[in-house]
């Protein structure tokens, strides 16, 4: 990471507080975290001090403020999962990887993080292995998958010919930088940065 | 109802109404195969993606001609991936799950005619060609076909009022021509002739409440707005939708974001704002998109602002511009307060009203925040007018409401219920009932703070009053069915632990309170319930009131859910340190009674603890309680062990209630 990588995708985004959250994602999205010297650009484009990056960027859980693993397992916490024994699959998962939620193996190979429920509850209970839904679980099904995941075999892989989600529509950069109107200092005029 | 492609008197719009008529014809009656594949959160979860390539790659193997297009969701979760098939002359048939590598199978079956065979996907129903939103007439116009039932045979769908879900999961919602084609953007050009006082009365009038949970007239708070002094004024639209287990604003935004974007651009008139905000949490990748893809299309067609002075009006006022704000991952943020210092770039912590956002919102600038759903009630009104509005619902609530539904069912998914209806046609006839072989114990509604119902309770209507009436939340509209597996609880203890996470910490009461619940509960469901604990509970809740937004105050909610309905449970953890769901691994443990059964050797391949160990004798036996690092062998070997009270002897010797947790910590070998 150097500083002009951190200017160049910042570049069309409006100098303000308010752009604070899409300026962080776009950092994220492009390290796959949020190193400590990224906080000094963000903040200076913004016009706002390296606090007022630091507090949102560690009060949101999304934003992660160290390297993520090679590997991840996010556990969904959600109450569907729960009411179905997901409380097991975490600590089969915890025993099996042996680390605690929120850490990682002790190869530093895979993580195993908390996860918010995405809604796909007719799969409870569920993990997520790399972004990928994985479920519904039986117990027995949750220490076969982590030892998988241990041995590091593709448990999850993107089917043939998948259409890549997370870019069905990303192409739309129509809305990016159209010059904005007086907003009061807080122009709106930046619509939908990822 | 009005049909919203007769023509609005709007030239401009009805011109694009009748350029996409050719393509609602060519989607309604297709003149070759057309194949529907449901490509939405849940469906990818179940491979829909994966099956779409293999579905263009067999249809072209195969020189089948056909047309293969992407739709949201028609809300059947539990059969994921669906798939439709509309064939030439005939009414189209979903199927679902079809599965990955099955596909050569379902072409031949559901395209060319042939004989289903072992791998062929199951027919859900035939769906009459066009609006879901009402019965067809009569039986022949939704009627079977070569041996499938019509979809208004279908359990999960005949009591359905589909009017937010009209086209979903038939539309493409990449496509704003289809989306037009149906009349989207039609009640945007009848509120184009209106006043804006005139937009907030209909609106006001038709009775549509905050879908949030709150039920707070939009047409009130819309007027609020427009009583704030300009020019700047902004529109947030809220999808942070935190509530685990609830994603009705999920599938609203995948399946047909047109709507939800038509609901904002006539807030925007009705209010005379300037912007709007659509806030999504981060957990939501793909409605992020397609929001992003449709505001897109919506500016390159004019009905919505880009920002340059004079866009946005291609149906005569401008419009307002609309920017996404994804989330990162804050449950507060879906309290309206802490949403809009969330879109201010700041931490999300909710702020005491007043002031009100119509006063001081965004920026400082009045605001006005609704849940998504409520925006895509907007639509309705003004194209089929109050009267017709409130044709569906109660007095309390008009209209229709979308639950999701899940927890231990027969059929998860999403649908859309005139308020009123009975939960337990719900829960019971649409979902099913819980898993085979299992019993009803509760009902978790309205998110981690909606509280907890027990399984006497599942007759309610499905409109506020009576579930505020029982001290619970109906809530933005998720619903768990939990069976006696489940552990009350254990339930309690996790909901106030979600609540401890996700307090912003502003307010001790709420971060120090939720902290103290959590270690009580947490105590209690290990077996170190003590006599004053409810008490202790109680106190804690009274004090929580006094938190500064309803994340701390309604916190409690759960135990309180938990002690009404489940009180007798909750004495026997605390008093009896015995959990009668066997669910709470600390109060149960392990015992082998067949030490020679054969299942104990797949349960051992599957103990990374050690914990199963064989004898020279070969039989089996446990070297210590099994259930917390072991919690499979139950699940694997259920035939050859016996799941025991740990503490079963002490519960007996002491029924009077008094401290005893030091007695048991000896008598448990803790």
């Amino acid at each position: 990471m150097d500083r002009n990588q951190i200017d160049s995708l910042l570049a069309d985004l409006p100098r303000e507080q308010g752009q604070l959250l899409p300026a962080l994602h776009r950092v994220q999205h492009e390290l796959g975290w949020l190193p400590r010297e990224v906080f000094a650009p963000v903040a200076k484009h913004l016009k706002i001090t390296e606090a007022q990056v630091y507090g949102p960027a560690t009060y949101y859980a999304e934003f992660r403020i160290s390297p993520p693993p090679e590997r991840l397992v996010t556990w969904c916490s959600g109450p569907t999962c729960r009411v179905l024994g997901g409380d097991k699959v975490l600590r089969i998962m915890e025993a099996e990887l042996g680390c605690e939620l929120g850490g990682n193996s002790a190869d530093g190979k895979t993580g195993l993080w908390l996860g918010q429920c995405n809604g796909s509850c007719e799969r409870a209970p569920q993990v997520w292995v790399d972004g990928r839904v994985v479920g519904p679980l039986s117990l027995a099904d949750s220490v076969r998958l982590a030892r998988r995941i241990k041995a590091g075999e593709d448990v999850a892989p993107a089917p043939q010919g998948a259409v890549q989600i997370e870019s069905t529509a990303v192409q739309v950069k129509a809305y990016h930088g159209a010059a904005g109107d007086d907003t009061g200092g807080h122009s709106a005029s930046s619509a939908g940065e990822r | 109802m009005a049909d919203p492609l007769a023509p609005s008197g709007n030239a401009a719009y009805d011109a694009m109404l009748t350029a996409a008529a050719a393509l609602r014809q060519r989607r309604d009656q297709p003149t070759k195969p057309l194949i529907r594949v449901d490509l939405t959160t849940s469906s990818v979860a179940a491979g829909a993606d994966g099956l779409l390539g293999e579905l263009r790659r067999e249809a072209a193997a195969r020189g089948i001609d056909c047309e293969i297009i992407t739709v949201g969701t028609l809300g059947f979760s539990f059969a994921q991936p669906t798939v439709e098939v509309h064939l030439p002359g005939k009414q189209p048939v979903v199927y679902g799950p079809v599965l990955a590598g099955t596909t050569s199978a379902f072409l031949r079956q559901a395209v060319l005619g042939e004989e289903a065979d072992a791998d062929s996907a199951p027919a859900l129903g035939v769906r009459p060609s066009g609006s879901t939103m009402r019965a067809p007439a009569s039986a022949q116009d939704g009627g079977a076909q070569e041996g499938v039932p019509s979809l208004h045979e279908h359990p999960f769908w005949r009591p359905q009022e589909r009017r937010l879900m009209e086209w979903m999961g038939v539309i493409d919602p990449d496509d704003i021509e289809e989306a037009i084609s149906v009349g989207r953007y039609a009640g945007l050009a009848r509120a184009m002739s209106l006043e804006p006082i005139a937009i907030c009365d209909l609106v006001e009038s038709s009775g549509i409440g905050g879908r949030g949970g709150a039920g707070f007239p939009a047409g009130r708070k819309w007027k609020f707005l427009l009583g704030s002094p300009g020019p700047i004024k902004y529109i947030v639209l809220n999808a942070d939708e935190g509530d685990p287990g609830a994603y009705v604003n999920r599938v609203l935004m995948e399946s047909d974001p047109h709507l939800v974007l038509e609901g904002m651009a006539i807030a925007g008139r009705a209010t005379e704002a300037s912007h709007g905000f659509i806030y999504i949490r981060d957990e939501y990748p793909l409605a992020v998109e397609r929001m992003l893809q449709a505001i897109a299309q919506a500016e390159a067609k004019g009905l919505l602002s880009d920002g340059r002075p004079g866009s946005g009006g291609a149906l005569g006022a401008e419009t307002i511009q609309i920017r996404v704000v994804q989330g990162a991952g804050s449950y507060v943020c879906g309290e309206e307060t802490g949403l809009i210092a969330s879109v201010e770039g700041l931490r999300g912590m909710p702020k005491i009203r007043p002031p009100f956002p119509a006063e001081r919102g965004v920026f400082g600038k009045p605001s006005n925040v609704n849940n998504t759903e409520t925006f895509a009630n907007a639509p309705l009104a003004l194209v089929h007018g109050a009267d017709w509005y409130r044709e569906a619902g109660t007095e309390s609530d008009p209209g229709s409401k979308m639950f999701s539904i899940s927890g231990s069912l027969q059929r998860s998914g999403i649908v859309e219920l005139p308020f009123g209806f009975p939960m337990n046609e719900l829960m019971m006839t649409m979902g099913g009932g819980p898993s085979a072989g299992h019993t009803v114990k509760g009902i978790q509604p309205g998110g981690p703070l909606g509280g907890i119902l027990g399984a006497d309770d599942i007759g309610l209507a499905l409109e506020r009053p009576p579930f505020t009436e029982r001290g619970v939340l109906l809530g933005s509209g998720g619903l768990i069915l939990f069976d006696e597996r489940a552990c009350p609880v254990d339930l309690a203890y996790y909901f106030a632990q979600f609540c401890e996470i996700e307090s912003c910490g502003r307010c001790t009461t709420c971060h120090g309170g939720s902290q103290r619940m959590v270690e009580i509960l947490h105590r209690i469901i290990q077996g170190g319930g003590r006599e004053g604990d409810l008490e202790q509970l109680g106190v804690l809740d009274d004090t929580m009131q006094n938190a500064n937004c309803i994340h701390g105050q309604f916190t409690p909610y759960a135990i309180r859910g938990i002690s009404r309905h489940f009180g007798e449970e909750l004495r026997e953890h605390l008093v009896g340190k015995r959990c009668r769901a066997r669910s709470c691994a600390g109060l149960i443990e392990y015992e082998i009674t067949d030490p020679l059964h054969p299942d104990l050797e797949t349960a051992a391949e599957l103990d990374s603890s050690g914990t199963l160990l064989r004898g020279s004798d070969g039989q089996w036996s446990l070297s210590g309680r099994g259930a917390e690092e072991f919690g499979v062998l139950p699940e694997v070997a259920p035939e050859a062990i016996a799941v025991r009270d740990r503490f079963a002897v002490a519960a007996q010797a002491d029924e009077s209630g008094r401290d005893v947790a030091a007695d048991l910590a000896v008598a448990g070998g803790a």
